[in-house]
This record gives C-alpha cells, sequence and structure tokens, in this order.
C-alpha cells in the first residue's frame, strides 16, 4: 500500500516532486511574510515607545492602527 | 460604509481573521492532500500522474484570478485614487507570481509523463510565462520607482495592458493547436471531470484560496503599518 502511494506506476517522482515543490515555495513565502510583518510591527512598536509619554498617549488615541500595532507587538514578546 | 473602507477599521479585522485562517488552515490542508493523493482515483488514461492536477488547475487559477482583480484594481484606482486600491494590488501581486511560476512548474512536471517533454513553447505555455513577466514588471514598478505616485501610475498601466493576456491565455488552447489541454472544467456548460476528481480538486483550490488569503493579510497588514510608520511624525 505505502510501496504503492510512493511508486504510483512510476509517476511517483512526478506526482510528489509537484507536491513538494508547492508546499515548499509555500513555506518559504509563509515565513519570509510572517518575518516581514514582525519586523515592521517591532520597529513600529519601538518608534511609539521611544516617544515621550505625552505623544504617546495622543497618537494611541489618534491612531487605531498604532494602539493594535503596539498591543499585538506586546503579545508576541 | 466608507468607514467600513477605511484603513483604520479594516486593520482591526486583519488580526481577527488572520488568527481565525491559522486555526482551520492545517486540518483543511491535511484533508485535501488525503484526498488528492490517496483517495482520489487514478485516471484511466493518464493513470496517477493526473494527481498533479489538484496543485496545477488551483495554481493556474489563482495566477490568472489575481491578475484580474489586479487589473480591475488598478483601472479603479486611475479613475479614483484611492490609496488603498494600491496597496490591496500591492499586496496581490506577489501572490500571483508565486502561483504562475508554480502554475509553470507543476505543469512541466506533467508535460513530462503525459507529453513526453517538460517544455515546448505552445501557446498556453508560452502566454503562461507573459503573465509571469507582467506580474515581474508590476511588483519591479513598485520596487525601482521611488516617487509613489509615479510607481502607482506605471504599476496600474502594466496591469491594464497585460490584462489583454489573460483571455488570450484562457482561450490559447481553442484558438491555437496545442499539446495542452482544453478545459475540463467549465462555468458555463458542463464539465467533463467525473466528480470523484471535481471534489479533490476543489478542495485543493479552497485550501490554497485561504493560504492566499492568509498571505494576502499579512502583507496588507505590513503596508498598512509601513505607510503608518511613515506618517508618525505628522500624527
Amino acid at each position: 500500500m505505502i510501496k504503492d502511494l510512493i511508486y504510483m506506476n512510476g509517476y511517483g517522482i512526478f506526482v510528489w516532486l509537484s507536491f513538494f515543490i508547492t508546499f515548499v515555495v509555500c513555506g518559504v513565502v509563509y515565513l519570509k511574510t510572517y518575518k516581514t510583518l514582525k519586523k515592521y510591527e517591532k520597529e513600529f512598536a519601538s518608534e511609539i515607545q521611544e516617544l515621550s509619554n505625552e505623544r504617546k498617549k495622543i497618537i494611541l488615541k489618534k491612531s487605531r492602527v498604532a494602539s493594535q500595532a503596539l498591543s499585538s507587538y506586546k503579545e508576541t514578546i | 460604509m466608507i468607514k467600513f473602507f477605511n484603513i483604520s477599521s479594516i486593520f482591526v479585522w486583519i488580526e481577527k481573521l488572520i488568527n481565525f485562517i491559522n486555526s482551520i488552515f492545517f486540518i483543511l490542508l491535511l484533508i485535501a492532500i488525503s484526498i488528492a493523493l490517496i483517495f482520489s482515483p487514478a485516471d484511466y488514461l493518464q493513470g496517477d500522474s493526473v494527481r498533479i492536477m489538484y496543485v496545477h488547475v488551483p495554481a493556474a487559477w489563482i495566477a490568472l484570478g489575481s491578475f484580474s482583480s489586479l487589473a480591475l484594481l488598478s483601472f479603479l484606482n486611475f479613475i479614483f485614487k484611492i490609496k488603498n486600491l494600491s496597496l490591496i494590488s500591492k499586496s496581490i501581486a506577489p501572490i500571483g507570481l508565486m502561483f504562475t511560476f508554480l502554475a509553470i512548474v507543476t505543469g512541466s512536471l506533467w508535460g513530462r509523463p503525459t507529453w513526453g517533454t517538460f517544455w515546448v513553447w505552445d501557446a498556453r505555455i508560452t502566454s503562461m510565462v507573459i503573465l509571469a513577466f507582467f506580474y515581474f514588471l508590476f511588483i519591479l514598478s513598485h520596487k525601482l520607482i521611488l516617487d509613489e505616485e509615479k510607481a502607482n501610475r506605471i504599476s496600474s498601466l502594466v496591469a491594464i495592458i497585460g490584462f489583454i493576456n489573460v483571455p488570450i491565455i484562457k482561450y490559447s488552447v481553442d484558438w491555437w493547436n496545442t499539446l495542452h489541454q482544453p478545459a475540463s472544467i467549465k462555468i458555463t456548460g458542463s464539465s467533463t471531470i467525473h466528480s470523484s476528481m471535481m471534489l479533490p480538486l476543489l478542495l485543493m483550490f479552497f485550501v490554497l484560496i485561504l493560504y492566499c488569503a492568509l498571505i494576502f493579510l499579512m502583507k496588507y497588514k505590513t503596508e498598512i503599518i509601513r505607510i503608518k510608520k511613515k506618517n508618525l511624525k505628522r500624527l
């Protein structure tokens, strides 16, 4: 049964290679995209953290994106 | 309605959607792969090589669908100049390029046992390579042109011109004599594919669409943060 699944009547190399390439490429793109997102989140959050308390308060009140990004970054660390 | 399209409102939903897709994705992927590789039947003519269809066809559909939406968004952006549309386009383009590449590679791997060759410059394959070239131009215009306004205009133009290629890809198998088989699945008219193969095909398509949504949301979120980061000093 397993042998049949691997060989697939001689077509196994083409079938498995197709699936392997597809999922490796998808996996690499996923990891790269995730890393870039986390990098930007980290940079953005640290820029907000560096601001004075008063400015930080204003920005977090004004920008939902800033407050969301900051809280999402804090969750990951 | 306008509030719904506001970047800040969308941003709140992105995290929730990413978490939701992540929670169901791997289970669905396992089910789809099991059905595609184990439980679906072999083709009477092509044998087990037909299983390549379960990654090749969805990849090609996504490649074409992504470029069509890219062209539509670019056209709307050309007229209405909505910044959000260019952010969406920028996030879609790399996904489309990736699936065009996958469609070409898996098609080539399917071609070897079916046609006896990995590559021929026939109408369908050549037009898919041209599609990859347009995706590449679109991404390159955003990477190389520093003036964002100009980059948006040029990339929109690339997408609109490139859209001419989409119906050529679709009908290339009918218009020219090619090695590539005609479409088995038709939106209008009856499909010539058995339900035992149609089910895994649609399931794999759904799983890959979920994957696209996941990558799109992460890329879109990155783009929003990049813009907000730039505007931080102005707030």
